[in-house]
């Protein structure tokens, strides 16, 4: 649900990362999946929501964030679409 | 031994003087070692500041994160090995890494835990409780033989037994007089009387000339006498205030009387004058 959201620009990663906060990837991506994020953006110096994405996947966030966050962000973007207010 | 502690100051003074540089520190302190051993708290910390930072670089993560939590959290050996890379190069020495696992192998065998606890406040036991020696016996002291006196016996009477002790004769060798009462008893007001209850001289408080215009006064006023002060009322019908005052015999009460005879008829028979 979240990738087919990014592939029809339902909501964008920026939009992600506002739910997903570092907080959240902090306390529920394993330590070898920060490292890869932290990497990456070492390399190409800079981290930005894109790049994160790249890293995290749609799956993986799946995987490892709690549903509820993914929800929000989805109803959230739903909102600003005018499709409904449900949550 | 606080080793990390040692590690923290050492590496973060390398580094403000500029021996060494947050990429050197990020040489040994990979991103696979801060995903392993940093907290997740210092993790959120340091995505938040990545993701608001134009730039990222080992000086954003080292700055971001701490030396002294890097010290804290990570290898010891990692550490060690960032510090000896600093310092061998600024000696131009070369540098040889010492394996992870065998330093923090040797760490653990060579003090244990203990690395990881702060220093205990005292290292020194208490000192052991010895039992106590008996305290030696006083001797009694040299000097004139002063009887103790006993509850009964007032002031006076020892002083008496001490004197007659002395043979009535003062150390100097004069003779003394009786003892009296040297101490002053309560309520005697003797102090009033005492002797140093003297005035102290005092300032003379300047004394105002007598006016030269007015006349001396008496301290009674005689019937004739014409001051300035007298006021001027009228004399003319002088006697008209005793004859508004005459009382007769009959309306004076005899006081000599007692009480009930006056408070019996005095009401009714003699009217009261408001």
């Amino acid at each position: 649900m979240v990738e087919s959201g990014l592939e029809h620009q339902v909501f964008g990663p920026t939009d992600v990362l506002a739910h997903a906060t570092p907080e959240v990837l902090a306390t529920h991506l394993p330590p070898e999946l920060l490292g890869k994020v932290l990497a990456a953006s070492l390399a190409s110096g800079s981290m930005t929501p894109d790049r994160v994405l790249e890293t995290v996947t749609p799956e993986l966030l799946a995987k490892h964030l709690p549903h509820e966050v993914l929800w929000a962000c989805i109803a959230a973007a739903a909102e600003r679409a005018g499709v409904g207010a449900d949550k | 031994m606080n080793l990390k502690g040692f590690l923290d100051t050492a590496l973060s003074h390398a580094l403000d003087v500029g021996m060494g540089s947050s990429d050197d520190v990020l040489r040994h302190v990979t991103p696979e070692l801060l995903a392993t051993h940093l907290p997740r708290p210092l993790w959120a910390r340091l995505l938040t500041a990545c993701m608001g930072a134009p730039r990222v670089d080992a000086q954003l993560v080292v700055e971001t994160v701490g030396v002294a939590n890097l010290c804290e959290h990570m290898p010891i050996a990692v550490m060690w090995n960032c510090l000896s890379e600093i310092a061998l190069r600024s000696l131009g020495r070369e540098f040889v890494p010492l394996p992870v696992d065998s330093m923090s192998a040797m760490i653990s065998v060579g003090s244990g835990p203990v690395l990881s606890r702060p220093a205990p406040l005292s290292l020194t036991p208490p000192p052991e409780e010895r039992p106590r020696e008996p305290a030696p016996e006083r001797k009694p002291a040299v000097g004139p033989a002063i009887p103790s006196p006993s509850a009964s016996d007032s002031l006076a009477d020892v002083v008496a037994a001490l004197e007659a002790d002395a043979g009535g004769a003062s150390p100097s060798g004069r003779a003394r007089s009786a003892t009296q009462q040297r101490f002053r008893q309560t309520n005697t007001g003797i102090g009033r009387l005492a002797a140093n209850n003297a005035r102290r001289p005092q300032a003379v408080a300047p004394v105002e000339p007598p006016m030269a215009t007015a006349p001396a006064r008496t301290a009674r006023r005689g019937s004739t006498e014409v001051t300035d002060y007298d006021l001027e009322t009228d004399v003319a019908k002088a006697d008209d205030w005793k004859n508004a005052l005459a009382v007769e015999d009959e309306q004076l009460v005899d006081w000599s009387g007692t009480n009930e005879e006056t408070q019996a008829g005095g009401a009714d028979d003699f009217p009261r004058k408001r």
